[in-house]
């Protein structure tokens, strides 16, 4: 996997370069967005991580006309500042993802692994979590890579929490995904498989009950305590 | 009191004086004229009795009209009584009992009182051939209050109806001249508070021109005063946070290196001091950003609170596994005009401070919702909760419990008090269910309810 950082704050850069090459991927690193504009225009890139506040012009400028060229890799904000204005407008133009600095590097790279597998999910069809894959196409799940059987509701359950890998998916969507099969079912219909699932998931991977808002299936099995 | 009431109450009691007074002048001139009046026509009947005098041979003969000759009953309206005597004194013709008017003018007037009734007698002297005779004719004096009173009834209304004119008209007169003031009142009422934007100058009438260009010159002060605090947190901001950010990511690197194994500790130290000036650089930035003239409601836009709920919730259920606490949301459909970061700014505060506060084991609940008051937002735990006595200085900026653990900077709940105000919200510390734990709580007003 191929990053660009566009950053023109050398000790920052020099940071994230660092911390993103420890985490596996491949960086280069652009000092302005004009730099980032040749680079882009030349190369493969899988995401971009883009400073607003650069000399000359704007990160977000950089992200409207990355977008305008019809690049749809997954672009990280990055900013200092602390205006409502600028997260809408980052949004707005394109971005995928905004963090505020300072942030942590685990943050950053967990940021960026999110993007990454929520970028390749389309075309791939297919998300990994540890020991865990699952083919949204082959409609097929493996752990270890040994098949496991799931119902047809179970497996409705684990396409929605995987479309929004990460994420906290609310019960009413949940009910919804599951409706849509079939119609009549009771509020206790989403516990029930979703219980069913977590048996059959095991230890391999972690659907996390958020009390009051949903479940969320977990990107990292073994997040291990700080 | 508005001018326009003023000035009607002020000038109403000193018209009605004024009408008075013209009144009682008027009434004073009624009484002279119909007097003259009514004494001129007393005097031509005096005289026309008189031409019916005819003398014959030295004897003064009366031949009555046939209206006079009837005899009509003195208190009769209109009818006159008369008496005509002679040079000697001898009565000729008429009520010999009328009391002739002493001698004054010719006619000579008097008023008298006869058979019971109040009468004005005109005696008129008249030389005939045998001599002077006195010819006296009497109307009661009711014929001419009568006219006064009528014209006296008359002026009054009159003065009256003028009055309520002049009244009616001055309101008119005050009511369009004043519109100009009127319409800036209410343009002053419906501002939003902490808006910026100059008042209307034209059409002002001049006594206030002076006022509205004086307010205008300091809301342009204050709208200057906002836009450089707001690029100056923005650019505080940006300076405070690149540098720190640097340093911080420099640092986790290096500890993420073999070489730094035998500093970890001392790095971990440096790691942790730098990380807390971090937060309270955030925190000073969130106090300033909260402050009123930085936070402006022009930029205020309907916001979900059941959303915000969900977004703090969400963002912390990480940190809540690692504390071992169990965070979770009750989350009921509420909008709120507001800024999103505020909101945001003031729930993760509230939930930091459950989460230091809460012990293993404990729980944290996150709540949005509708109240007959209005919207609201509440963080619930039952940790230790806050004392009586501690609750209105744990607000105060910098304060600090003692015996409060993590490096906090003692601005979480002064930010909370910020920026509920600036919602024109009411943050209230109250106790968790059962009286264990805090709850906090932000009470929206009704006018903070949006659609969404």
């Amino acid at each position: 996997m191929r990053l660009l950082v566009v950053e023109d704050n050398e000790v920052v850069a020099d940071a994230i370069v660092g911390g993103l090459q420890l985490a596996g991927y491949t960086v280069d690193h652009a000092g302005s967005a004009e730099l980032a504009r040749n680079v882009l225009a030349a190369e493969h890139f899988d995401l971009a991580v883009v400073d607003i506040g650069l000399p000359g012009a704007d990160g977000l400028s950089l992200v409207r006309e990355v977008r305008a060229a019809g690049n749809a890799m997954p672009i990280l904000i990055l900013t200092a500042r602390y205006e409502l204005s600028e997260r809408i407008r980052a949004f707005d133009l394109g971005a995928d993802d905004f963090l505020m600095k300072p942030f942590e590097q685990a943050e950053l790279a967990a940021r960026c692994r999110a993007l990454i597998r929520r970028a390749n999910l389309v075309p791939s069809g297919a998300v990994t979590i540890g020991r865990v894959s699952i083919d949204l196409l082959g409609h097929q799940l493996c752990i270890d890579s040994q098949p496991v059987e799931l119902t047809k509701r179970e497996w409705l359950l684990l396409e929605s929490l995987a479309h929004n890998l990460g994420r906290v998916v609310s019960k009413d969507r949940l009910l919804q995904a599951l409706a849509g099969w079939e119609a009549e079912l009771s509020a206790n219909a989403v516990e029930t498989h979703i219980s069913r699932l977590r048996a059959k998931l095991g230890e391999a991977a972690v659907i996390r009950t958020v009390r009051g808002l949903g479940y969320r299936l977990d990107e990292q099995p073994e997040r291990d305590a700080q | 009191m508005t001018i326009q009431r003023r000035l009607v109450l002020l000038l109403a009691p000193a018209f009605a004086v004024l009408m008075l007074v013209a009144a009682l002048i008027d009434y004073r001139i009624a009484i002279v004229a119909t007097r003259t009046t009514y004494d001129q026509a007393l005097d031509g009947a005096a005289r026309a009795t008189a031409a019916l005098l005819s003398s014959e041979g030295g004897m003064l003969r009366f031949v009555p009209p046939t209206a006079l000759r009837a005899g009509a009953p003195a208190d009769q309206a209109g009818s006159l009584l008369y008496l005509i005597s002679g040079p000697d004194g001898k009565l000729i013709a008429g009520s010999a009992l009328l009391p002739e008017a002493a001698s004054g003018g010719n006619p000579a007037f008097a008023d008298i009182s006869y058979a019971g009734h109040a009468l004005r007698v005109a005696t008129l002297r008249v030389q005939t051939p045998a001599g002077i005779a006195r010819v006296t004719v009497a109307e009661p004096t009711a014929l001419r209050s009568q006219a006064l009173h009528t014209m006296l009834v008359g002026d009054l209304l009159v003065d009256f109806v003028e009055l309520n004119a002049v009244l009616l008209l001055l309101s008119i007169g005050l009511y369009f001249s004043l519109r100009p003031v009127r319409t800036l009142g209410a343009q002053v009422e419906g501002r939003a508070p902490r808006e910026f934007q100059p008042f209307a100058e034209a059409d002002l009438p001049g006594e206030v021109r002076p006022l509205i260009l004086e307010v205008n010159r300091l809301l342009e002060l204050l709208n200057d005063a906002s836009h450089a605090q707001q690029r100056f947190i923005a650019d505080a901001a940006h300076q405070l946070r690149t540098p720190l950010a640097g340093l911080l990511a420099q640092l986790e690197l290096l500890l993420s290196k073999p070489a730094a194994a035998a500093l970890k500790s001392e790095l971990i130290s440096v790691h942790r001091a730098i990380q807390h000036v971090a937060h309270s650089a955030n925190q000073l930035l969130s106090l300033a950003r909260a402050e009123p003239l930085a936070a402006l409601p022009d930029h205020f836009v309907p916001n979900s609170l059941e959303e915000r709920v969900a977004q703090v919730v969400e963002r912390n259920v990480d940190r809540a596994d690692l504390a071992g606490i169990d965070l979770g949301a009750e989350a009921d459909s509420a909008v709120v005009l507001g800024d999103a970061w505020l909101l945001d700014d003031l729930l993760n505060n509230l939930v930091d401070n459950a989460l230091i506060y809460t012990p293993r084991g404990g729980r944290v609940t996150v709540r949005s919702g509708m109240h007959p008051e209005g919207p609201f937002l509440e963080v619930e735990d039952n940790g230790p909760g806050i004392a009586l006595a501690e609750r209105p200085r744990v607000r105060e900026r910098f304060y600090r419990s003692a015996g409060s653990p993590g490096n906090g900077s003692g601005l979480g709940l002064a930010i909370v008090d910020e920026i509920a105000r600036v919602h024109q919200a009411h943050f209230a510390i109250l106790a968790g269910t059962g009286g264990r734990g805090s709850r906090m709580r932000i009470q929206f007003g009704p006018q903070a309810a949006a659609d969404s």
